[in-house]
């Protein structure tokens, strides 16, 4: 019965979409002030705005304008009673650098947002309700699962909603979702995540433009993830697939007036989204030549049927339909060499990043190749060695990158692409005794610090966006923060520890196991990626921190607080985001700790063995490594001056290569760029051009002028004078009666 | 050696020739019309020979037999007699109107549906 309805859990975030759009964003547009009587500042300002901006509807941007110059200060706006901020003062001035709206704001704030309408504050609360609801049921139905273990659920799980799409001859397409224990504990991570997120997102959001529109794109997210989580055929995870690829467009190009910023690297947040979005259906087509390789060899797209038909297939086809598939989760999870989109997606606002990182998007490709499991177990061994070495070379190669970045959210974008690798290779590793629990639980446990992460960092960035008044990511403007900001600063301490695979950390475990798991299978290459790799990123997480919240001069050694290389006074976020930091940093620590993960995917699976796990030389290895990597950061970071490392590492010309080389990302953006400018639009844009041009065009216009020079030649039979007519018909009748007449002679 | 229906035909085919070339050759548009009328009457000649040797044999109830003719052929020969009237006086009309706006009746010089 519990089972049976826990479809509400994936329409509800649906409904919430539906209400948001059609009902209280409507309100919310609707309540908004519309002035007919405009100022000439305003005009001016409506008109430039109006110019550059072509999202909003030009009544809206005539009531902007008019709104910031009638505005009064309020508590929700800090900006106007900030004293640092002279540029407010004379409103009305410039109003090409946003001065009327009040100083700080982007080209995406909007000045009336600090008085939030009721209908976008309706909408936020819809959203929160309906997550929360699905938050709620999905926990009961995890512990319900675990507690008292349903043997229908665990074999084959449920069928919780079926409809026939189309039905041709043999072939059924169904629309069908289905949960097992696979299906939960995703579904766990991904409404807790969600709900947090969105909770934060009152806060982080409250001074940006389209607050409403925010919300219904983050149910929308996630429930297309969700229906990845549900799928019970392929159909619908492509389904889902997409719908997760679009809601992600639409979220990371949120701020689409923002530009973009070339000096630090950073593209716009439209052109990320449609990178996103591009670089995406670059691995789909993979994807879609595998269920097409699969359906069409066995007839059927259900997982369940599937696990027994491949069986039958032939071994080869088998193994290359499960590469291709492999290519979109490379795709979708930002792997080698599809990562690309992912740090560009950092573009889109924080909530979005720890969504997209932690629970919704990258995880999807994990989730896939999971649920897909016995299908990859199935074919050839070549299959999982292709998901382990890619995984492994990205785990190592986004770690090395990561090593230098200065832009605190792309630290964790690498990282995020580098922990994804150790997913795949937990899952290419395990074997049929652990199936797809490794990886999962990589998965379960970096949501949770992933997404504590990223909030955190959209904490740093809110309150440093408070402080200079102007959107500040780089580290090297940071420093010192912990004092400051003392929540934030802890719970990231914690998210670091855990991603760094400290002991006792969720991280620890989940992490060592794959590490484990490579050991005990003899991959060597993979166990030595894999182990460097772990040290690495303890390093740069640990870099990250200390750049941004110690410093040489701070206490604990330098490693909590220390001097502000930024300007203005920094404060704690608002509750609304320290909350969800507080939270989220439970189950970073607790995650790990629940050791029936593998036997709960897997009824057969071996448990993981704290006791055994902690007495294997394997792992102390591993810890080593971490450790190592922590020490030489904080060595670093902690002892000596940010000016100093850089002027040593500039002033060698090896590290100073090294340096320009990763901090380029090994130049594959530069490369990329390139290739499109080069080779695709300049080679295979060409020629297509050329071909349609000549060839194509060529036909057509060719037939019509024949036709119509044709057409011209014969307009002369017609005299206008009616003998010449009358002969043509008598003519044409006695040529037919001698035809007619030597016909019939002929056949008699 | 008496009438048979090829006599008709013949008549019928060589009225009909002669007043094609008319139709075909004069230019004067009275001398065209002249032409249709014969080639009219040349349908009327072959439709009334048809109907005259077309017979059928009707059997009467008191036993004495005899051949019918089929009247349809003759009824028609009457109506484009009717009709070729119509159209004689409309065509005349015509060509007096084209008369009056072009001066001529030449149907040479008459040529406005040209391309």
């Amino acid at each position: 019965m519990l089972y049976q309805y826990s479809w509400t859990v994936l329409f509800a975030p649906l409904l919430a979409f539906a209400v948001i759009i059609f009902v209280t964003r409507v309100w919310d547009m609707l309540s908004r002030p519309r002035v007919q009587e405009v100022p000439a500042h305003g005009d001016t300002h409506a008109d430039i705005h109006g110019s550059i901006d072509p999202h909003h509807d030009s009544h809206n941007e005539r009531a902007r304008g008019a709104d910031a110059i009638n505005r009064v200060p309020t508590d929700g706006d800090k900006s106007l009673d900030d004293p640092t901020n002279s540029n407010s003062l004379p409103i009305g001035r410039d109003p090409i650098h946003g001065v009327l709206h009040g100083g700080h704001l982007d080209d995406d704030d909007d000045p009336k947002v600090p008085f939030l309408s009721a209908g976008a504050k309706a909408s936020a609360y819809v959203a929160l309700v309906l997550m929360a609801f699905a938050c709620i049921y999905s926990w009961i139905l995890l512990i319900n699962s675990v507690v008292s273990p349903d043997p229908m659920l665990v074999k084959t799980g449920y069928t919780v909603f079926q409809y026939t799409w189309l039905n041709l001859g043999n072939i059924n397409y169904q629309i069908a979702f289905h949960i097992d224990h696979l299906a939960i504990a995703m579904m766990v991570v991904v409404t807790t995540v969600t709900l947090l997120v969105q909770f934060y997102s009152q806060g982080y959001m409250q001074n940006s433009a389209g607050y409403a529109r925010f919300y219904s794109y983050l149910s929308l997210f996630a429930f297309s993830m969700l229906v990845i989580v549900f799928a019970q055929n392929f159909l619908v995870i492509f389904t889902g697939w997409e719908l997760v690829g679009l809601s992600s467009y639409l979220l990371i190009g949120f701020w689409i007036n923002k530009k973009a910023k070339p000096e630090e690297q950073r593209p716009s947040p439209a052109s990320a989204s449609l990178q996103a979005f591009v670089v995406n259906r670059i691995g789909d087509v993979g994807f879609i030549i595998g269920i097409m390789i699969l359906f069409v060899s066995t007839g059927t797209f259900e997982f369940s049927k599937l696990q027994i038909a491949v069986l039958g297939m032939n071994k080869t086809a088998l193994t290359v339909a499960m590469i291709c598939i492999f290519c979109g989760a490379i795709g979708k999870s930002a792997q080698f060499p599809l990562h690309v989109w992912l740090p560009s997606a950092m573009e889109g606002p924080t909530p979005v990043s720890a969504l997209i990182h932690a629970a919704t998007m990258v995880a999807a490709g994990v989730y896939m190749v999971a649920r897909t499991f016995p299908l990859f177990y199935a074919a050839d061994p070549a299959a999982f060695q292709v998901v382990g070495w890619i995984g492994a070379f990205t785990a190592f190669f986004a770690a090395t990158i990561a090593l230098v970045q200065s832009d605190f959210k792309r630290v964790l974008a690498f990282s995020t692409i580098s922990q994804l690798g150790y997913m795949f290779v937990g899952l290419a590793v395990a074997g049929s005794e652990y199936g797809a629990g490794p990886g999962m639980f990589h998965l379960f446990t970096h949501a949770f610090f992933k997404a504590l992460l990223f909030l955190g960092a959209g904490s740093v960035l809110f309150a440093l966006h408070h402080a200079m008044h102007r959107e500040v990511q780089d580290m090297r403007l940071m420093g010192g923060l912990a004092t400051r900001m003392p929540i934030t600063a802890a719970t990231w301490l914690i998210a670091t520890l855990a991603i760094s695979g400290f002991p006792g950390f969720s991280g620890f475990f989940s992490k060592e196991t794959i590490i484990g798991l490579a050991y005990d299978h003899q991959q060597w290459g993979l166990y030595a990626l894999t182990l460097v790799t772990a040290g690495l990123t303890a390093f740069y997480m640990l870099r990250a921190f200390i750049l941004a919240f110690g410093g040489k001069g701070g206490y604990l050694g330098g490693l909590w607080g220390g001097p502000y290389r930024g300007e203005g006074e920094v404060h704690e976020s608002p509750p609304t985001m320290t909350i969800p930091l507080i939270l989220l940093a439970i189950p970073s620590v607790l995650a790990g700790y629940w050791t029936g993960f593998f036997t709960y995917l897997n009824p057969d699976a071996k448990p993981l063995d704290i006791a055994q796990l902690l007495i294997l030389p394997d792992t102390w290895i591993g810890v080593a490594v971490s450790l190592v990597g922590l020490i030489v950061a904080y060595a670093i970071y902690a002892r000596v001056e940010l000016t100093k490392i850089e002027a040593f590492v500039q002033s060698r010309p090896a590290l100073r290569t090294v340096h320009r080389i990763l901090y380029n990302r090994y130049y594959i953006d530069a490369f990329y760029d390139w290739l499109v400018k080069y080779v695709v639009l300049n080679g295979i844009c060409w020629l297509a051009q050329a071909f349609d041009t000549y060839v194509i065009d060529g036909i057509v216009n060719g037939v019509a002028s024949l036709i119509t020079g044709f057409g011209s030649g014969v307009r002369r039979v017609e005299t206008g004078q009616v003998q010449s007519y009358m002969i043509g018909f008598f003519g044409g009748v006695a040529v037919l009666a001698v035809l007619a007449l030597v016909l019939i002679n002929v056949v008699k | 050696m008496g009438l048979t229906l090829n006599h008709f035909l013949i008549l019928g085919a060589v009225l009909f020739c002669i007043g094609l070339y008319g139709a075909i050759s004069k230019r004067n548009a009275i001398a065209v019309l002249m032409g249709i009328e014969i080639m009219l009457n040349a349908v009327n000649v072959t439709m009334i020979g048809f109907s005259f040797f077309n017979t059928v044999k009707v059997h009467r109830p008191d036993g004495f037999g005899n051949y019918a003719q089929y009247l349809t052929g003759q009824i028609f020969a009457i109506f484009i007699i009717t009709v070729a009237a119509a159209e004689a006086a409309v065509a005349l009309a015509m060509i007096i109107a084209i008369y009056r706006k072009r001066n001529t009746v030449d149907v040479g010089e008459i040529d406005m549906m040209k391309w």
